[in-house]
Parts: C-alpha cells; structure tokens; sequence
C-alpha cells in the first residue's frame, strides 16, 4: 500500500530534523534521473539554438584574462611575480573562480527561470536547483582543456597530482550549491537577489586572488585570509601548478566549511521551498 | 485513513496577499520562520491578506469521481493545486494515498527547443515516471498522441494542438491513483477530445480516482454522483450532484442579474408576470407544464400595430427561444395608455435550470425598438434529468 502524504500549514516542521535529513537524502536517491533529465535539457537549450555552442565556455576566461594582460604590458596594474606564464596561471584561476560564480548565478536563477512549472506540477526542486549547476560543472571541463591546450604550447609538463583535479572541484561546487539553494528561494520571492548576486561575483573575483597572485601585505591580503574562496582556488592551482602549496591547512578548512554550508542549506531549502511556488 | 479514502480534506483553507510587495515580506519572514523551526502563523490574516480558500472539506474514495464546481474566482484552482502539493494550507489538512497525476495545462514543463522525443523523457520524469516507466509506455505515449513524424522536431515547431495532445499523452499515462482534472477534456479536435475521454473512463474503471473541475454542468452531472460547491461568500457544500447544480444555479443567477432597460419611450413594457396555469403568479415550473407570460405595458403616445418580441435565455445566457408577433403573423392593433396581454407558452419543452425573459417592442416593420427590456423577469424549471442542448423535445425509442 502507498504511503499517506499529508499536506499541513507549516508541513516540514511537522517532524524531527533526523527525519527530514533522511528525507532530503531520499528526495535526491529518488530523482536521480530527473535531476540527469533537467541537466540535459540544459545542457540541450542552451547549446541548440547557438552557433559557438560549448566555445563559449573559452570566450568568458579569454576575455577577462586578456584584459588582464593588456592592463599588466601598459603598466595600469602590476600583477606579482608568477613563476610561470601568467595566461597559464590566470586560466587555471578562473577555471575554479568560474565554477564557483557560473554555478551561484544559475542556481540562484533556477527556480525563477522554471517558475511557470513550478506553480503547475508538483517535483522534486532541489533537482533543479543541482541540474543548474551542470552547466558549469561542463565549463569547468571545457576550460581544463583549454588549460592542456596552453600546456602544451608552453611546454610545460603538469605535475602527477592534476588526477585529483576533479576531486578539488567538489569543495567549489557544494559550496555553490549550497547558497545556490538559499539564494534560489530568495530570488523566487524577491528578484532584486538575482542582480544582486550578478553584481558581488564580480566584486569578489577581483576582491579574490584568481587573476592575481595573493599580495603579501595589505588590506587585500588580510581579507584573502579570511576568504574561503582564496584556498579553494588557489590551493588546487599551486598544487597543478608546482606540485606544492602552504595553504594545504586553509584549504581543508574552507572544504569543510563547503560541506557544512552545503547541509544547512539544503536543509533550510527543504523546510522553505513550498513557499516560492505560493510566491514566485 | 478509512478503507479506499484515497484523498480527505479536513477544513481547509488557503491564503493569499492582494499586494505584491507585502507578498515579498511575507514570503521573506515566512521563509526565516521555517528556516529557524517556528511555525508561520498562517492561521492569522495580515494586513492585505484574504482567503481564496476557506473552510473546504471532503473525501474522496478509490474509483469515484468528484466534481468541483464554483463560480470564477472561487478558489477551484487553488484548491486542485492544494491537493497537487505545489503549497501547503494555511489551515486544515489534506491527505493523500498514491500518486497524483494533474491533467492541469498539459504540456507545462516542455521546452520549447527539445524535440518531441526528448521531451517526453524529461516531461515524464518530471512528472515522477521512472525511467524503465517511460521506456515502457513510450511508444504508447507516442502513438495515443498522434504526432507521429514530428516525433523529432522541435515542439516550438508544433501546432498548439499537438502540443497539448502531447502533453496530455504523457499526463494521461503517468497511471496515478489520483487524477486532478481541470477543464481538459476540450483538448485537441474532436476525435482526440473523444480518445482522451475513454482513456480518462479507463483510468477510471482501474480505481483512479479524478476530482474534475468544469464550467460543463452536464459533464459534471453526468461523471460524478458527488460534486462540492465552492463560493467565496458561502460556506462549501458536498452532496448530490444534481441538488448542488441546482445550488451552483442559483449563485451564478443571482451574480448576473442585470435589469436593463432602453429606448424611446413612446411604448414601454413596464413588466411580465410568469403566470401558472391557473393564472397565479409563480416562478417554479415543471417541465412542460403551461406558462403565461402577462406583458403590462404603458403606452405614451398612440402606437399603431407595434411588435412585439421575447427571448427565453438560460443560465449559460444563450437565448433557447425567440417568439415575434410579426413572425407570427399577428396585426397589434392599437395601443395608447395602460394595459396588459398574455403569451402563453401550452407546453414548454425547456431543460431543468433558471431562465431569464427580456422583451422588445419594435415599431411596426420590426427594426426600430421604442423598448427593450433584459433579464425582466425570471421562472425556474425543476428536475434532475440531465439532457443534453437546450431543449428536451418529445421523443420516443423504438428498438427492434
């Protein structure tokens, strides 16, 4: 026999936080394939109707990096001391930096963007909230081959330790998940939050060592102290890049942090998401 | 629950906010409440908050069919997406065994870029098909939704009825144990209308249950034995379908009373008494029983053979009759001062509901009007027998 669904005001406080934990674990078992259905619809309407297609995932990183490169020659801005090429060293910054912010600003976009379904069927939106995020995720991919590409060119040799690669993407992604999800219920309600968001990921990318090494002194290096998002890109850069890195103890730290707020938020996303279809 | 209750509705209710901007706060401080574990306090009305929904209850039991019924704004909507789980109540509760299916817009979750073929993967897993499900029932979905060929064309490329054939397709067999139906059944032309009606019937004799909501009254009659009557003013009311009608009847009338009056005033009708046979003034009448209709008039000036008209229009507002003097081949005579003459209708021939009377007076080639007067007077005809059009004419079977 079927189980009993029983709608209340108020429906997700009705019982204990060990069961909806193990609520929101089934919802994700259960919609593994919905979740791979929106991810191709995605991936689908966005490459479909265009000419470039999956390139365009080279045009965002090219272009801030060369503007980088130009204000650098002519002397505008200084970038610190490298070690190896800059386009190599910002490329692979902004692969990570990219995940990061393409994966908030769709995920926060995603309920708002499948507003018109959300009111008329009843299903899983975390799903759509984790599909959004796939988009970025074929970024991330595209521009790590971008990366081999200038490798090449360079002839430099990667250090062994690029297989953990896409394990040092995790981090990034549950993290951009994680306020996707709160910032996705926001923006359903109120649609200044989308802008918002649109506007602070530009902020923090140049409050954020990825186009430029960590200063060592300064305001801006007290802060990257403080920025999860600094050891989350520029640990795995230094590893890719050398092959070592001192902030391995920041980096775990901020890991952690990720996982924490990915829970959090996908909790405070199952107690809430009911009221963006009232709203949205 | 009790056994085969699929679907109870215990004193529900559902708000919303008349402004969009408090909607925004609401939603903001509703959303932290939830966030922090305290509960919203929907039961209260805040400030620019009134209720769609109030006070509904029912039950719904494996296999029946329920009809839902209310007047435009009433919260029918609401409530079919209420027992979807798209939002919660604000009071009360509902609860549900099974899967619920929504033939609500069909076709809502596609996009418009994918193909046909693609799109029936992703539109059925958002509809909670499995995978294996979809692999199984595709080719029935293809084949019951008839588009055959453009199977692999964009649906942005479709026409709007195979869009919604599709979509419909897809719905219809997501196989649920409870179907919510809005008005679906005029999709398509009128030999996918005919298909998609056996296939709600089969679902039906598998023990799904439907909750139909319709302006179609004979639908509803027909389908379901139980019907609720939703209204914002009056408390919801769950019976006999036909008794509820009767009731449905009643509040849409009394919405759509408009007594109109024009024209030049030489000649006016100042009002027609519904006359029983025995010439007693009444409003209910059974079906082919007599009525007079007494015109009383007041003519200004001297009117030399004026003519006149009567429409009976139904509860729909369609007009089931139009009676003339001119067609009639009948000469008026003169009229000056006050006075009266009756139209009497033997037999009337008229479906059970409420009727409205308005009446014309013409000038004698029938063009120009001195008076029309609309919804003037009003009479009922009782009964239950659900016939379809707009009369009941006399008839006999004969089966060899």
């Amino acid at each position: 026999m079927n189980k009993i669904k029983v709608y209340t005001p108020d429906n997700a406080l009705q019982n204990g936080y060990f069961f909806i934990i193990r609520e929101i674990f089934a919802e994700l078992k259960n919609n593994k394939w919905l979740i791979l259905q929106l991810f191709k619809r995605d991936l689908l309407s966005v490459y479909k109707q265009s000419m470039l297609g999956v390139l365009w995932a080279f045009i965002f990183p090219l272009v801030s990096v060369g503007t980088f490169i130009i204000l650098n020659r002519s002397g505008i801005f200084t970038i610190g001391e490298t070690g190896i090429p800059y386009s190599v060293f910002a490329i692979t910054g902004m692969a990570f930096w990219q995940l990061f912010a393409t994966g908030i600003t769709s995920a926060s976009g995603s309920l708002v963007k499948a507003g018109s379904m959300i009111v008329k069927i009843n299903f899983s939106k975390k799903s759509l909230v984790i599909a959004s995020l796939g988009q970025s995720v074929i970024s991330f991919l595209v521009q790590i081959i971008l990366l081999v590409i200038l490798f090449v060119y360079f002839g430099l040799t990667p250090e062994w330790k690029i297989i953990f690669l896409p394990l040092f993407a995790v981090p990034i992604i549950l993290f951009a998940m994680g306020f996707g999800f709160i910032f996705s219920i926001l923006n359903g309600i109120v649609r200044d939050i989308g802008n918002i968001i649109a506007i602070l990921m530009t902020f923090f990318m140049f409050l954020t060592p990825v186009l430029y090494p960590k200063p060592e002194t300064g305001l801006l290096a007290k802060i990257s102290e403080f920025n999860p998002m600094y050891y989350m890109v520029s640990y795995p850069r230094d590893i890719i890049l050398t092959g070592q890195s001192d902030i391995f103890n920041g980096f775990y730290i901020s890991a952690l942090l990720s996982v924490f707020i990915f829970f959090i938020c996908i909790f405070i996303f199952h107690l809430t998401e009911s009221r963006v279809s009232e709203r949205i | 629950m009790e056994k085969d209750v699929l679907i109870r509705v215990e004193s529900t209710s559902k708000k919303y906010c008349r402004s969009l901007k408090r909607s925004m706060i609401y939603g903001i401080s509703d959303i932290c409440r939830n966030a922090v574990g305290m509960s919203s306090k929907s039961h209260k009305l805040r400030k620019n908050e009134f209720w769609a929904l109030d006070n509904i209850s029912f039950e719904l039991k494996k296999g029946e069919v329920l009809g839902i019924i209310g007047p435009n704004g009433s919260g029918k909507s609401t409530l079919l997406k209420l027992l979807n789980g798209i939002f919660w109540p604000d009071k009360g509760q509902i609860s549900i065994i099974g899967r619920v299916g929504a033939l609500i817009e069909v076709g809502a979750g596609f996009h418009p870029l994918l193909t046909g073929k693609e799109n029936i993967f992703l539109n059925g897993a958002i509809l909670g098909m499995t995978k294996d499900e979809i692999r199984n029932k595709f080719d029935d979905i293809v084949n019951f939704s008839g588009i055959g060929e453009f199977l692999d064309t964009p649906v942005k490329h479709y026409s709007s009825g195979m869009f919604v054939r599709l979509g419909f397709s897809i719905a219809a067999h997501c196989e649920p144990d409870v179907l919510l139906v809005d008005e679906i059944l005029s999709v398509g032309d009128i030999n996918f209308q005919a298909k998609s009606k056996k296939k709600i019937m089969e679902l039906l004799d598998k023990g799904t249950a439907i909750v139909l909501v319709s302006h179609n009254l004979n639908l509803i009659n027909n389908l379901c034995k139980k019907t609720v009557l939703i209204n914002k003013s009056s408390p919801c009311i769950l019976g006999k379908t036909s008794d509820i009608i009767e009731k449905y009847r009643e509040i849409v009338w009394g919405n759509n009373k408009n007594f109109e009056n024009y024209g030049t005033g030489d000649i006016t009708i100042g009002s027609i008494d519904v006359l029983n046979n025995e010439f007693r003034k009444s409003y209910d009448f059974r079906k082919d029983e007599q009525i007079i209709l007494k015109f009383n008039y007041h003519a200004e000036n001297e009117i030399e053979d004026p003519v006149f008209t009567l429409g009976i229009f139904n509860d729909d507002g369609i007009q089931v009759t139009g009676i003339r003097t001119d067609n009639d081949k009948i000469m008026t005579g003169t009229f000056y001062g006050r006075g009266s003459f009756d139209l009497i209708i033997e037999k009337n021939f008229l479906l059970p509901g409420i009727y409205s009377i308005s009446a014309n007076v013409y000038e004698k080639r029938g063009i120009a009007f001195y008076n029309r007067v609309i919804n003037i007077s009003e009479f009922k005809i009782s009964g239950s027998k659900g016939v379809f059009g707009y009369i009941d004419i006399p008839h006999k079977w004969n089966f060899k």
